[in-house]
């Protein structure tokens, strides 16, 4: 009978492509689009993450409370003391130094004469560290426009639309004016060794990087940082484990009534990104629970579809002596076949682009012009091993479901009636 | 011929219609033997095929009786009507109700799937019914290649793989030219003397009760003849 079942299909286009092709289309869309959110989400909290807030981040109490203004000025001390404490603590994690700070950057002509200005927005890291993992966190190498990632003091990475802005290409010489820890004025020069790409607009119209230890000279920092970032080995995000960390840290600070003790903030309490990844949870669980409903739905009308085409040769086979109950369980077999196959083409096409998407993203640059915000101006998918499931078992779940409601009609109908209705 | 394969004793079969009833079959009494090749004839609405589908074990009676190879259908449950169509009933169907999906071989074999017969015995049985109908050169035919009559062949071979004691034929030759009916019912009938199957037919085609032996006029639901006749026609 098993036989007789898959020439069935093979041989009935009716019979299988339409619910394949549906079953298919639905799973493929569900990876496709839950690998487009997981991605762009992801893109979302990793980019940040790399950026701005570290997996976790700590900073003197005050210096957290006043974040938005990069106030340096409530910088941490006594950093080399904090460094030793966090490593031995939390030795799977790596810390890094960061200085977040503005200022005005002039590009001088020939005649030393302005040709261009703007506000920066300027970030040192440990650019010369071997250890510290910054230009590969930071994925300098491939955001190079032009020429190379400074190499010695004095150097410094300009993003690429604000190199334009001001004229300058590489090899010019750059102007810094702020302020230094202390509240004095602060001038440096430095020459732009290459210019940079993040795809992040609201970075490439006014980013400068220069190495931690110049930014420590120039704004006199000595033994003093504006944070400390901690990034998992693995580099991968673990929402449970750094909330931990927060609670033991900060707990040993919990009696130092110091407005320059440090804090230890998780990615999950910067940023409003809390709510942000309490939304992803979410939205990823709605889609999910979305798509069986409307895949079971729309299945189930295919299934009724199938099921009413098919009345003449159900009816054939009451004549041959077959069970009702029979017919039911084949028709539920036939369901599991065709979901199968339905999902593994959904799940094979799914992804395919998926990882397409990974590879190639969407480019949204030009729409993303006047953009401030922290978005990647490329749009990527993100395979992960549960795409392998969330589709399938949705399709095959659907399809099955929706034949056994479509053939509940004919397993309850009496034989006379359901055989003259079968219009044998 | 002394065995009763079917036994009807005061059958009546009604239908709810709205709030009230109609009485398609009433006071009906017959038996039928072993071997009969027999037509229960009358026009459209005369309640033939609700007799001829409660013989079958797809209905029961409302009241009364009928027995079939000794099981009182009104007594079945769903599977052991089913067992019963299976092992023991043939249907042939007005049109041929072939299972387009599946070869000639294939529809004659599926009656036999059910009895969970082995590949072997099912491939003997399969050629030796196309055989009958003269259709073995057919084997791999799609139905959709057959012709009305060579259609009908495969439906008789299909009811007949089995070897059932009864077949039913609910007007089958409805479809056909007078060529094809010929050869249909000529078929049926080398089958009813080589292998003593009991034929019942319903009908109002003429050409059709020139075959038969026994006619029962059905009229309004009542049997209003039950003659026995010679065949007139033996072609």
């Amino acid at each position: 009978m098993i036989r007789f079942i898959f020439k069935a299909i093979l041989r009935d286009k009716n019979r299988s492509v339409l619910p394949v092709t549906v079953v298919a289309i639905g799973v493929f869309l569900t990876i496709a689009l839950s690998g487009y959110l997981s991605g762009m989400l992801g893109d979302m909290i990793d980019q940040t993450a790399r950026f701005q807030t570290g997996h976790v981040k700590v900073m003197s109490r005050a210096y957290a409370e006043n974040i938005d203004q990069m106030p340096n000025d409530l910088a941490l001390m006594d950093i080399e003391a904090l460094h030793e404490e966090l490593n031995r603590d939390f030795p799977n994690y790596t810390w890094v130094n960061r200085i977040n700070f503005g200022g005005i950057i002039d590009a001088p002509n020939e005649n030393e004469q302005s040709k261009g200005q703007g506000a920066a927005m300027g970030m040192a890291i440990e650019l010369f560290s071997k250890t510290s993992g910054e230009t590969e966190r930071l994925n300098l190498e491939n955001s190079l426009v032009d020429g190379r990632l400074p190499q010695k003091s004095g150097e410094v990475l300009i993003g690429y639309e604000f190199a334009e802005k001001l004229g300058a290409k590489v090899g010019d010489e750059l102007t810094f004016m702020g302020s230094t820890m202390y509240g004095s004025m602060a001038f440096a020069s430095f020459e732009i060794s290459g210019t940079v790409r993040f795809g992040v607009m609201a970075m490439d119209k006014g980013t400068v990087i220069i190495d931690f230890s110049d930014a420590q000279r120039i704004l006199d920092m000595e033994d003093a940082t504006g944070e400390i970032m901690g990034f998992r080995k693995e580099e991968v995000f673990m929402q449970d484990e750094v909330i931990e960390m927060r609670e033991n840290f900060n707990a040993k600070y919990a009696n130092d009534s110091d407005e320059f003790a440090p804090i230890m903030k998780t990615l999950g309490e910067q940023n409003s990104m809390g709510s942000y990844l309490d939304l992803v949870d979410s939205v990823s669980a709605m889609f999910v629970i979305i798509f069986v409903l409307v895949m079971s739905i729309v299945l189930w009308n295919t299934g009724l579809i199938g099921g009413l085409r098919r009345y003449q040769e159900f009816g054939i086979r009451l004549a041959l002596g077959e069970e009702k109950g029979h017919i039911y369980r084949t028709m539920i077999f036939e369901a599991v076949i065709i979901g199968i196959i339905g999902s593994v083409i959904g799940t094979a096409l799914g992804i395919i682009v998926t990882l397409l998407m990974q590879k190639y993203g969407i480019d949204i640059s030009g729409m993303m012009k006047d953009a401030t915000m922290m978005m990647p101006s490329t749009l990527r998918s993100k395979f992960s091993p549960q795409l392998l499931y969330i589709g399938f078992i949705p399709g095959l779940f659907a399809m099955v479901i929706g034949n056994m409601l479509s053939g509940i009609g004919i397993y309850k109908r009496e034989t006379a009636t359901l055989f003259k209705e079968l219009e044998v | 011929m002394s065995e009763k394969i079917i036994v009807i004793e005061n059958l009546v079969k009604r239908f709810p219609v709205g709030e009230g009833e109609f009485t398609a079959l009433s006071d009906i009494n017959l038996s039928f033997e072993k071997g009969e090749f027999s037509g229960i004839v009358g026009p459209s609405g005369s309640g033939k095929t609700t007799l001829l589908n409660i013989i079958g074990s797809l209905d029961s009676p409302t009241e009364g009786s009928c027995t079939v190879m000794g099981k009182r259908i009104s007594d079945l449950s769903h599977k052991q009507s089913a067992q019963l169509r299976n092992m023991h009933i043939g249907f042939i169907f007005q049109v041929y109700n072939l299972l387009p999906v599946y070869t000639v071989f294939e529809n004659v074999e599926f009656a036999l799937l059910l009895q969970k017969r082995s590949a072997t015995a099912r491939k003997k049985a399969v050629m030796e019914a196309l055989e009958w109908v003269g259709l073995e050169k057919m084997a791999d035919k799609k139905p959709s290649k057959l012709s009305g009559g060579e259609g009908q062949r495969v439906a008789i071979a299909r009811a007949m793989v089995k070897r059932p004691e009864l077949v039913l034929a609910d007007e089958p030759t409805a479809n056909l030219d007078a060529k094809n009916a010929h050869a249909i019912l000529q078929t049926m009938k080398k089958l009813n003397e080589e292998l003593k199957t009991t034929f019942l037919f319903s009908t109002h085609d003429e050409k059709v009760m020139a075959y038969l032996n026994r006619l029962i006029h059905l009229e309004d639901g009542k049997v209003a003849q039950d003659e026995w006749v010679t065949a007139k026609s033996t072609r």
